[in-house]
C-alpha cells in the first residue's frame, strides 16, 4: 500500500520536472510579448444600446443529412458491439450487467453514448499536461490502447500553441507579480484556510479580495468561494423556494441548473437570447401564477450568463434590464467567462454594454477563468451580501479559498485596474480584444461558419459531423495546436464544434500560425461551409489565407465587418 | 378514370354509414386516387390501402382520424394552447397588462427587523485572521475590526494533522508554483488536469487502497455531485438520520425513494433493508434498482462515527452499497490516517464502495475527493457535474497534497499524536462531567478531534424551554410552508447562550472555539446547537488540557448562574 512514484507502470502519467530554460523563453513561453502596436483594439461601450439578434449560418442540407446519416451509422455499429460485446466477451462488460444481485454502476442504456461514441474519441479529452497552460501548453504524448482502453506514456510531451484554457488575459503565468505574491501568500499565511468561512476561515486576505472584487465589478460588496461551480450549486436554495419561479436561458450552465434544483424553484426556459419569447414568457407568468394554486409568485429571478461559453454569444443585457424593471423581475447574471474578458476596462458584459451594475441584481462570476486563480464570486448590494453570508450553506460549511488562490485574485485584479505595473492590465485587455475580433473575422472571411458576438473570446467554429471531431483534434494536435471540440449535449446533435478560447498571451504571429493551419485543415476536412448569410456584404466568403492574413488585422478593428 | 369502378371497395357495405359520408369520401377518394396513380410508388401504396380496408375496415378508420388528428394537432400549435390553458378565461390585453401592473413581488432576500438582529450579532462574531495565516496561535478581529485579540490558542481549525505548515510541503508548493502558476485554467476534460492532478489520483488511490480514485474543486460539493451521478428515479437510498448537509443536498439530488435509519441503530436498519427487499420481491420490478446506504465516517453535526463492520455485513447481507462521508475522519482514523476502514482494521476496497473524502480537513490543502472502484470512478469522469463541468484544483494544492501522503505514508506520528490529544480532551470532558453533568453532555466520541458539547435536554428545557423534537417540528413545518426565514426564539436564545460561552472564552482566556455553525433553514434533520473545539498535531498535550481546563470554567459559570 506505500506510495512509489510509480515510474514501473507504463499506464501512469510521469511528473515532469521543471523545464530547463531560461527565465527569458519561460516568459516567452507563457505570454508572448507585443510585436507591433497595432496589433491592439481599445473597445468601446455601446452605451447601453441592445445587441441585435444575431444571424446563426446554416450548412447546406447535406451536411444535415451526412451528419444524421454519420449519428445513425455509429449507433448502429454501437448497438452491434453491445450485443456481440455482452454475448461473446462477457468479461468485458462486466460494468454494464447485473453482478451478484446488484445493479450495475449504469445501466447500458444510459451510458450507450459514452461507451459506444465518446470512448472512441476519448483520446482527444482530458489530454493530461504539464506545466503553466499559457501562451503554450506542454501536452503529455500518450499511446491508446485497445481503442481508448487504456493509455501508456512514453515520456514525451509536445509544445502545442494553446487555444484550449481558459486564460483569456494571459494571467497563468509562473513568473511576474501574481507569481510573487502567490509564493509570499505561501510563506505569509500557509496553505490551510483553516474551515468555513463563519468559523474560522475568514483572514484578511478574503476581505481584501472581496473588496476589491465588488469594487471591480461596481457593486457594493462581494463573496468569495473556493470553487465557481459551487457557487451556483449552493447559491439559489438560500432565497428561492418553490413559490418562486426562475426564467432561465436554456443553454444556462450546469452549476445554475444543479443550483436551481436544489432550492426547488419553479424552472421556465426560453429559448436563448430570444428576447420577445422571454418577454412573453414573463408576461404569461406573473398572470397565470403557481401551478396548480393559481397564487402569484413570489418572485421572478431571470437567470442568464453574460457569455455562453460553447456559443460565443453574450446576453443581451440592455433588454433584459429593461424588461426587468418593467416586469419587476430580478436578474442574475453569471460572468463566468465574461468578467475581465470582456469590456473596455475587463469588468464584464455591464461594461461593455455600458449598462449600471446596480440595474443587475446579483453579479456572479468565478475567478478560474481570466484571473488564473480558482473559484466565483457572488456581488450584490451589502445588505443583501450581509443576509446571504448567514443564509448560504457554502460560507457556513464548505472549505475557504486558501491564501495563495486569494494572492492571485488580488494581484492580477490590481494588474487589470492599473494599481499594479500600470500601464499592463490595459495592453492585456486591448491584446485579447484585437485577438479574439481579428481571428474571428480571419475565419468568416476563410470561409468557416462562426458562432458569437465580436468582442467575445470564445470563437466556436461549426464542424457538424460527429467523426470531423476527432479527426480535426487530432490532425490539430500534431500541427502542435492544442483545442478543444464539443459535441452533444454540450451542443445540439448536429452541432458539434471545436470552441477556440482566445487569450492575450498570443501574438499575432501565433494566430497567424494557426490561421494558416485551420484553413488547410479546414479545406481538408470540408469545413468552409459559410453561405454568407452572417458576413457584413452577405456575401460567400472563400477568401485566399494571405489575402486574409494582410487585410484582417486592420479590418478587424472595424465594426462594420461584425453583423453581430 | 378506371378507379371509379372500384369506389365500393373503399367502404364496405358491411358498415351502415349515411349516403352523404359515402359521396364525400368518395369525392376525396377519387382525387387521392388520381393523386396516386401519378406518383411513383403511388399504385403499391394504392394496392395497400384498398388491401387493409378491405380486410379490415375499422383498422383503416383508425389510421384517418389518427392521421386527421395529426393534422389538427399540427395547425393547432400546441405552444400556444398549452399557455392559454392557465388563464383559460380569455383576458384582454388591458386585462392581462392590469393583473402584471399589479403583481407585488417580495424582496429578493428578505428582510425585517427580526431577521436582522438574528443576522447582525452572527456576522459580527464571525473571527477574521489577520498578520498572518490560520496557525495555532493567531490575531483576530472581529466586528469591522472593532475588537482585536493577539496571541490567541485557535482550537477552531480543522486542520488536524497540520502537515501542510512543514517546510518540506511550503517548499513544495512555492516550487509548484514556480513550476505551474497557479490556476489550472480549465476542467478536467479540457486539458485541466496536469501531471500532478493524475498523480494525486494514484496516491490517493493507493494510499488508501482502492482502485482510483477521482479529484474535485471543493469539499462541499463532492457528495451531490457523485450521488446524483449514480442515481435515478425508483433507486433507493438509506441514510442515517444524522448525516450533514452535503449528504443532505445528495439525498435530495439523488431523484430517488430516501429512507432514514435511526442514527447508528444496526437493528433499525436490518429491518428495514429487510423490509425494502421484500417489498421490491413483491414488485417484480425489470432490473434491480441500485441501492446505497448513505452514512459518514465521523458525524460532522455529533463527532461520532458510523459501526463500520456491522454495515458492511448488512451491505452485503442486503445487496447494498455502501457510501461513506469520510471529510472529517480521513487522515485522523485508524493507526496511519487511512480512515474508517483501517479503524475497524477492514480493507476499504472492499468494505465501502464510495468513499468521499476532503483535501482541506486532515490532509491541509483545498479541494475534495473520492475513492472506489475504477468502474466507479471511471463513470465520474463523464457523469458527475462537479468534475465534469469546473477547473481543476490549482495545481501546488494538488502537488502539496501528494506530498502530504507520502509524509503521512513515512511517519504516522501526526495521526498517533492527533489520536492522543483527541483521546486525552474527550477524556478530560468526560472526566468533568462529575462536575457539569446537570448542564452538558459530550456526544462526540474520543476518537474524534472534534469535541461537540451540548447543553444537556434537561438543562435546555429548563433554562430556554424547549426540546430537540420541539425545534425539529418547528423547522420542518416552516420549511413545509416555504417560509421565507425562519426563527425559533428559544433556538436562537441559546445559541446567543453558546455564543456568549465562546466570546468569554475569547476575551479573558485567549481562546478560540466555535459554536457548530449552521443553516437552520436548509437543515433538513434533527439537529441542536453544539460547541466544537478542536485539537491538532501541533499542539502540546499541557496547552490542550489547559485551554480545556478554562472551557470547562467558563462553560461551569455561565450554566450555573442564572
Ligand atoms: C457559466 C459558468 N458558471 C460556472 C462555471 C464553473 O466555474 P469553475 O470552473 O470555477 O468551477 C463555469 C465553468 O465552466 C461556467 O462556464
Amino acid at each position: 500500500m506505500t506510495l512509489d512514484d510509480g515510474t514501473h507502470d507504463a499506464t501512469h502519467v510521469p511528473l515532469f520536472p521543471p523545464e530547463d530554460i531560461s527565465i527569458e523563453s519561460k516568459r516567452e513561453n507563457e505570454f508572448g510579448s507585443l510585436t507591433s502596436k497595432s496589433y491592439l483594439f481599445q473597445v468601446k461601450s455601446c452605451h447601453n444600446e441592445p445587441i441585435p439578434e444575431p444571424i446563426i449560418d446554416t450548412p447546406p442540407y447535406y451536411i444535415s443529412l451526412i451528419t444524421y446519416v454519420n449519428y445513425l451509422i455509429l449507433i448502429i455499429f454501437g448497438h452491434v458491439h453491445d450485443f456481440l460485446g455482452i454475448h461473446f466477451q462477457r468479461s468485458k462488460h462486466l460494468d454494464i450487467v447485473e453482478k451478484d444481485g446488484m445493479a450495475p454502476w449504469y445501466s447500458k442504456f444510459e451510458s450507450f453514448y459514452v461507451r459506444r461514441l465518446k470512448k472512441r474519441i476519448d483520446d482527444c479529452f482530458s489530454r493530461p499536461t504539464t506545466g503553466v497552460p499559457g501562451r503554450f501548453i506542454q501536452c503529455i504524448d500518450r499511446v491508446s490502447h485497445g481503442f481508448n482502453e487504456y493509455f501508456t506514456y512514453p515520456g514525451t510531451t509536445n509544445m502545442c500553441l494553446n487555444l484550449s484554457s481558459y486564460n483569456y488575459l494571459g494571467f497563468a503565468q509562473s513568473e511576474g507579480q501574481c507569481t510573487d505574491a502567490a509564493i509570499s501568500a505561501v510563506e505569509k499565511y500557509g496553505l490551510h484556510s483553516g474551515g468555513s468561512r463563519s468559523q474560522i476561515g475568514t483572514t484578511e486576505l478574503h476581505q481584501e479580495a472581496e473588496r476589491l472584487i465588488a469594487k471591480f465589478v461596481g457593486k457594493e460588496d462581494a463573496m468569495i468561494f473556493s470553487m465557481g461551480y459551487g457557487t451556483n450549486a449552493n447559491f439559489f436554495n438560500a432565497f428561492l423556494d418553490s413559490k418562486c419561479l426562475i426564467v432561465s436561458d436554456e443553454l444556462n450552465h450546469t452549476s445554475i441548473r444543479t443550483g436551481v434544483r436544489l432550492s426547488g424553484a419553479t424552472v421556465r426556459s426560453f429559448k436563448h437570447g430570444d428576447m420577445e419569447g422571454l418577454e412573453k414568457l414573463i408576461r404569461e407568468q406573473i398572470v397565470i401564477g403557481q401551478p396548480k394554486t393559481g397564487r402569484p409568485w413570489k418572485k421572478i429571478l431571470i437567470c442568464v450568463e453574460g457569455l455562453f461559453s460553447m456559443e460565443g454569444t453574450m446576453c443581451n443585457l440592455p433588454e433584459l434590464v429593461e424588461l426587468k424593471k418593467r416586469y419587476k423581475c430580478y436578474l442574475y447574471v453569471d460572468e463566468a467567462h465574461s468578467i475581465g474578458a470582456v469590456g473596455p476596462k475587463g469588468r464584464g458584459v455591464c461594461d461593455l454594454f455600458g449598462v449600471n451594475p446596480h440595474d443587475i441584481d446579483i453579479l456572479m462570476g468565478t475567478l478560474t477563468k481570466s484571473f488564473g486563480a480558482a473559484g466565483g464570486y457572488i456581488a450584490c448590494d451589502k445588505w443583501i451580501i450581509d443576509k446571504l453570508r448567514c443564509d448560504l450553506t457554502t460560507p457556513n460549511y464548505a472549505e475557504s479559498p486558501a491564501a495563495p488562490v486569494l494572492a492571485q485574485i488580488i494581484s492580477s485584479l490590481r494588474t487589470i485596474i492599473g494599481e499594479l505595473n500600470p500601464g499592463e492590465g490595459q495592453e492585456r485587455l486591448q491584446r485579447i480584444a484585437f485577438n479574439s475580433r481579428y481571428f474571428r473575422l480571419a475565419l468568416q472571411r476563410l470561409g468557416f461558419i462562426v458562432y458569437g458576438n465580436a468582442d467575445s473570446p470564445v470563437i466556436p467554429m461549426l464542424l457538424y459531423c460527429p467523426s470531423k471531431m476527432p479527426a480535426f483534434s487530432r490532425i490539430m494536435l500534431q500541427r502542435k495546436i492544442a483545442v478543444v471540440v464539443v459535441a452533444y449535449p454540450a451542443t445540439p446533435l448536429i452541432e458539434s464544434r471545436v470552441r477556440f478560447c482566445m487569450s492575450a498571451s498570443l501574438t499575432k504571429e501565433d494566430i497567424d500560425y494557426l490561421l494558416r493551419h485551420v484553413d488547410e485543415v479546414g479545406e481538408m476536412l470540408n469545413l468552409k461551409l459559410n453561405s454568407g448569410k452572417s458576413s457584413w456584404d452577405g456575401k460567400v466568403q472563400r477568401w485566399d489565407i494571405e489575402e486574409v492574413i494582410r487585410r484582417t488585422p486592420e479590418d478587424c478593428k472595424d465594426d462594420k465587418y461584425f453583423v453581430c | 378514370m378506371s378507379s371509379i369502378v372500384r369506389l365500393p371497395g373503399v367502404l364496405p357495405e358491411s358498415i351502415p354509414i349515411p349516403s352523404f359520408i359515402v359521396t364525400a369520401c368518395t369525392f376525396f377518394w377519387v382525387h387521392f386516387h388520381d393523386l396516386m396513380v401519378r406518383l411513383p410508388l403511388g399504385n403499391r401504396m394504392l394496392n395497400y390501402i384498398e388491401k387493409s380496408s378491405h380486410d379490415d375496415p375499422y383498422r383503416t378508420i383508425i389510421e384517418v382520424s389518427l392521421i386527421l388528428y395529426g393534422i389538427y394537432y399540427y395547425l393547432s400549435n400546441p405552444q400556444k394552447k398549452k399557455s392559454l390553458q392557465g388563464i383559460n378565461r380569455n383576458l384582454s390585453k388591458q386585462e392581462i397588462d392590469n393583473l402584471i401592473d399589479e403583481w407585488e413581488p417580495e424582496g429578493l432576500v428578505h428582510r425585517d427587523a427580526k431577521d436582522n438582529a438574528k443576522q447582525e450579532w452572527r456576522l459580527a462574531k464571525i473571527p477574521v485572521v489577520v498578520d498572518g495565516g490560520v496557525d495555532n496561535y493567531v490575531s483576530v478581529t472581529r466586528n469591522d475590526a472593532q475588537e482585536r485579540f493577539d496571541n490567541v490558542f485557535n482550537m477552531s481549525s480543522y486542520n488536524f494533522l497540520q502537515l501542510s505548515q512543514t517546510e518540506s510541503v511550503l517548499e513544495k508548493a512555492r516550487q509548484t508554483i514556480k513550476q505551474y502558476g497557479v490556476g489550472a485554467c480549465g476542467p478536467a476534460g479540457f486539458y485541466g488536469n496536469q501531471d500532478v492532478h493524475w498523480n494525486l489520483e494514484y496516491d490517493l488511490a493507493k494510499f488508501f487502497g482502492t482502485e482510483a480514485a477521482v479529484l474535485y474543486g471543493q469539499d462541499f460539493t463532492v457528495a451531490p455531485s457523485v450521488l446524483s451521478a449514480f442515481t435515478k428515479r425508483g433507486d433507493v437510498i438509506v441514510a442515517d438520520d444524522q448525516v450533514s448537509l452535503s449528504l443532505q443536498n445528495a439525498l435530495q439530488l439523488s431523484r430517488s425513494t430516501v429512507y432514514y435509519f435511526e442514527h447508528n441503530n444496526i437493528e433499525s436498519l436490518d429491518k428495514l433493508l429487510t423490509q425494502l427487499n421484500a417489498q421490491e420481491a413483491k414488485e417484480k420490478l425489470p432490473a434491480i434498482p441500485r441501492k446505497f446506504i448513505v452514512t459518514e465516517g465521523i458525524f460532522q453535526n455529533i463527532g461520532d462515527i458510523a459501526p463500520l463492520p456491522e454495515l458492511v455485513k448488512l451491505k452485503m447481507k442486503h445487496k447494498y452499497r455502501l457510501f461513506v462521508d469520510e471529510t472529517l475522519s480521513l487522515g485522523v482514523l485508524g493507526k496511519t490516517g487511512r480512515g474508517l476502514s483501517e479503524h475497524f482494521g477492514m480493507p476499504r476496497a472492499t468494505s465501502i464502495d464510495v468513499t468521499v473524502g476532503s483535501l482541506a480537513t486532515a490532509i491541509g490543502t483545498s479541494g475534495g475527493f473520492t475513492l472506489g472502484d475504477a468502474v466507479m470512478s471511471n463513470h465520474q469522469h463523464i457523469g458527475s457535474n462537479a468534475y465534469c463541468f469546473s477547473a481543476c484544483l490549482p495545481a501546488y494544492a494538488v502537488s502539496c497534497a501528494s506530498k502530504i501522503l507520502r509524509i503521512m505514508d513515512e511517519d504516522n506520528s501526526a495521526v498517533s499524536t492527533v489520536q492522543q490529544l483527541s483521546k486525552s480532551m474527550f477524556n478530560f470532558f468526560d472526566g468533568a462531567l462529575r462536575e457539569m453533568r446537570n448542564y452538558i453532555t459530550v456526544v462526540s466520541d474520543d476518537v474524534s478531534p472534534v469535541v461537540h458539547l451540548e447543553l444537556t435536554p434537561e438543562f435546555r428545557s429548563s433554562r430556554f424551554h424547549y426540546t430537540a423534537d420541539q425545534l425539529f417540528t418547528y423547522v420542518s413545518s416552516s420549511q413545509k410552508k416555504r417560509q421565507t426565514t425562519i426563527i425559533f426564539e428559544p433556538y436562537e436564545a441559546e445559541e446567543q447562550f453558546l455564543q456568549a460561552i465562546v466570546d468569554e472564552l475569547l476575551m479573558k482566556h485567549n481562546i478560540l472555539i466555535t459554536r457548530n455553525i449552521f443553516v437552520l433553514k436548509q437543515e433538513t434533520l434533527p439537529l441542536v446547537p453544539s460547541l466544537k473545539i478542536c485539537c491538532n498535531a501541533n499542539m502540546n498535550e499541557q496547552e490542550l488540557l489547559g485551554a480545556c481546563a478554562s472551557i470547562k470554567e467558563v462553560i461551569l459559570g455561565f450554566c450555573s448562574n442564572k
